[in-house]
């Protein structure tokens, strides 16, 4: 079992000395930095949450996201069709998110999180997991006015996305995360989803490909996305009972991630209590092929402290279940 | 719904113009908050100053020539924020990003959440002293509550919002028995997971309003209703305060298949933009609204509070809206 990140960390804590990102952000702002200066800042927190997530038992990290206005408009922005709009709400998520509008053919145009993937390997002493929106939660955040239809709108945001898992994958990433949270609340497109997943598979080379939902309960459709062409699925516990019991009598052909902390409410988890869940799944899958994970990325819905007594938590409830399946 | 206003001793025009409830505040105001923040400044020290922003405010309202008024919230920052300080059960965390480079404290529930006194009679008590036109009381609704706060105390999400219904239904009480006659409890969050609208929001809102003699308003914005309406209509409100100008009128195609039932404060200009709508673009929407509601069911107001625009747009903007009503009004005698 490995302990790993499942996306953002929060890019400011309470501390004044934590605070820098969102000060020299409002210096960029008013002009007063340029913004290689500011990159520079970016660079820093990157560094800093890599190693607070080691600091607290993470054993496969992210960059932490920092540099991200958000998960849909980054990747949106340096697309060629698209065009970045007013603000919306993501999910049911007290956050806001800039809406792509689509007004010509969706195309990559260049790497979108290369650059900072081979930054976080470089400067970070675990291994790295880049991140990727996936074309199917991409297409639906955005307006389109230029396909008038949506699965072909899927399928481009899919090659799209196909190519930059692949330039991930040649700069030497071995896990890359898809997040596809909306195919949970859209079942009904469940087969436009299904291709999209297979055009981005088809390019991911050596890597390995790790789909994580989230926002919603993954029970009802478990069987479908055990049949995607994917080497691990991510899975948020938040939300259901249900899915304990749908993995409890189907088992999984994916190695998992256990999304068994939630990242999205301050209570810490009890760890006996938690380590008990995990272990009723390892009844059904090898240890060696799960991840211990958060219920989703913890930045925009915890604050900085309590995120990372999050990770702390998740390492002693990952130590626990060790101990309990001995 | 005009009986229920009568019944109230409100008379109230055809087609009552008011607004969501928040006003830009004065540099005055905001500078003594962020002082207020650095622990330079007290609570009480903010209070003449924000008495005098709602004078300013009120007095503003009554020469546009708004019907139903607000005070205008120069004593809050966020919405849930406020209301959690004030309440037991409450502690409030470390920040939190809500989008691009903003953040915002978020309130945590650590215990049973208890109303202690009274949060915002006080306030509506100075700003009905000052007018003759009637002022809304506002409160940001249980759902709202519950959803914009992390829980560590109670089991689920419904235990959670109902148990700030109870704590709610205690300040609506003091409000009506302050003499407030209509009375706002916003819920922004109702949409947020429709499966709860029929699970609880249904029950809390009733917990809220249960028994207290008063016109009831609810006023959502960001939201997707093609997934709560019609149900939506069972929550015991009598008056939908909906973002519309925002939504380029949509919902106006959903109220030819079900009617809407209840009266409606229709948002007719824009508050997230700078551009002064001209009045008539707000008549043809109120038109738009007419084809599928009657008269008597229908309020005017702008799409949500108005506080991030600045105070000549604010002016501006309710200008506009008064100006295109009256005509409106005309042309229905």
């Amino acid at each position: 079992m490995i302990t790993a990140s499942a996306g953002s960390y929060p890019r400011i804590g309470t501390a004044p000395e934590k605070q820098r990102l969102r000060s020299e952000y409002a210096r960029l702002e008013r002009g007063e930095i340029s913004k290689e200066d500011f990159a520079r800042v970016q660079d820093e927190v990157t560094k800093e949450v890599i190693e607070e997530q080691r600091r607290a038992g993470i054993e496969l990290a992210t960059d932490g996201q920092v540099r991200w206005y958000d998960q849909i408009s980054h990747f949106a922005r340096k697309l060629s069709g698209c065009e970045i709009k007013g603000l919306l709400r993501l999910f049911d998520a007290n956050f806001y998110f800039r809406q792509p509008v689509i007004n010509g053919k969706v195309q990559w145009a260049a790497p979108m999180v290369v650059d900072e993937f081979t930054f976080a390997k470089k400067v970070s002493p675990i291994p790295i997991k880049p991140v990727v929106t996936g074309p199917y939660t991409l297409a639906k955040h955005s307006i389109d006015k230029h396909y008038h239809n949506f699965s072909s709108l899927v399928a481009d945001f899919a090659v799209a996305i196909g190519k930059e898992v692949n330039a991930l994958a040649r700069a030497g990433a071995e896990v890359i995360q898809l997040d596809e949270p909306s195919i949970l609340k859209n079942p009904q497109d469940f087969e436009i989803f299904e291709s999209a997943v297979g055009e981005v598979s088809k390019n991911k080379g050596e890597a390995r490909l790790a789909l994580y939902t989230y926002f919603g309960d993954a029970a009802k459709l478990y069987d479908k996305l055990q049949s995607l062409p994917i080497d691990i699925l991510g899975l948020d516990f938040s939300y259901s009972q249900k899915l304990l019991d749908v993995i409890s009598s189907s088992g999984s052909e994916k190695e998992l991630g256990l999304g068994l902390v939630d990242g999205r409410n301050t209570r810490i988890e009890d760890v006996k209590e938690t380590a008990k869940i995990a272990t009723e799944i390892l009844k059904k899958i090898d240890i060696d092929r799960v991840y211990l994970t958060p219920s989703c990325g913890l930045d925009e819905y915890l604050p900085r402290e309590v995120a990372f007594e999050k990770l702390k938590n998740l390492v002693a409830i990952a130590k626990q279940v060790r101990v309990e399946m001995r | 719904m005009r009986k229920k206003l009568e019944s109230l001793g409100l008379n109230l025009p055809l087609l009552p113009t008011t607004t969501v409830g928040s006003f830009p505040k004065p540099k005055e105001v905001m500078e003594a908050r962020k002082k207020l923040l650095a622990g330079k400044l007290t609570k009480k020290d903010l209070r003449p100053l924000e008495e005098q922003a709602t004078r300013f405010w009120i007095k503003t309202q009554e020469e546009i020539g708004i019907d139903v008024l607000v005070d205008g919230e120069m004593y809050r920052g966020d919405m849930a924020t406020y209301f959690a300080e004030n309440l037991n059960g409450f502690k409030i965390s470390g920040l939190v990003r809500s989008y691009g480079n903003r953040y915002y404290r978020k309130p945590i529930i650590t215990g049973k959440i208890k109303w202690r006194g009274p949060i915002t009679v006080d306030m509506w008590k100075f700003s009905q002293s000052l007018t003759k036109k009637p002022v809304k009381g506002m409160l940001t609704g249980p759902y709202t509550m519950m959803d914009w706060s992390f829980n560590e105390h109670y089991p689920n999400r419904r235990e959670a919002c109902l148990d700030m219904a109870r704590a709610l239904h205690e300040e609506v009480k003091a409000l009506a028995d302050a003499g407030a006659k209509i009375i706002q409890v916003d819920e922004p969050a109702l949409s947020a997971r429709p499966e709860e609208l029929n699970d609880f929001i249904i029950e809390a809102m009733e917990i809220v309003t249960k028994g207290v003699n008063a016109y009831f308003i609810t006023h959502s914005c960001y939201g997707a209703f093609e997934f709560i309406y019609p149900d939506m209509l069972k929550l015991s409100v009598d008056n939908f305060d909906l973002e519309m100008s925002n939504s380029e009128l949509d919902l106006v195609e959903i109220f030819k298949r079900h009617p809407f039932t209840k009266d409606i404060s229709f948002g007719v200009v824009d508050v997230h933009s700078h551009v002064i709508e001209d009045i008539a673009t707000v008549k043809k929407r109120i038109k738009r609204a007419l084809e599928v509601l009657k008269p008597e069911q229908l309020w005017i107001d702008p799409d949500c509070g108005l506080k991030t625009r600045t105070t000549e747009e604010t002016i501006a903007k309710l200008n506009v809206l008064v100006k295109a009503t009256k005509e409106m009004r005309a042309s229905l005698k």
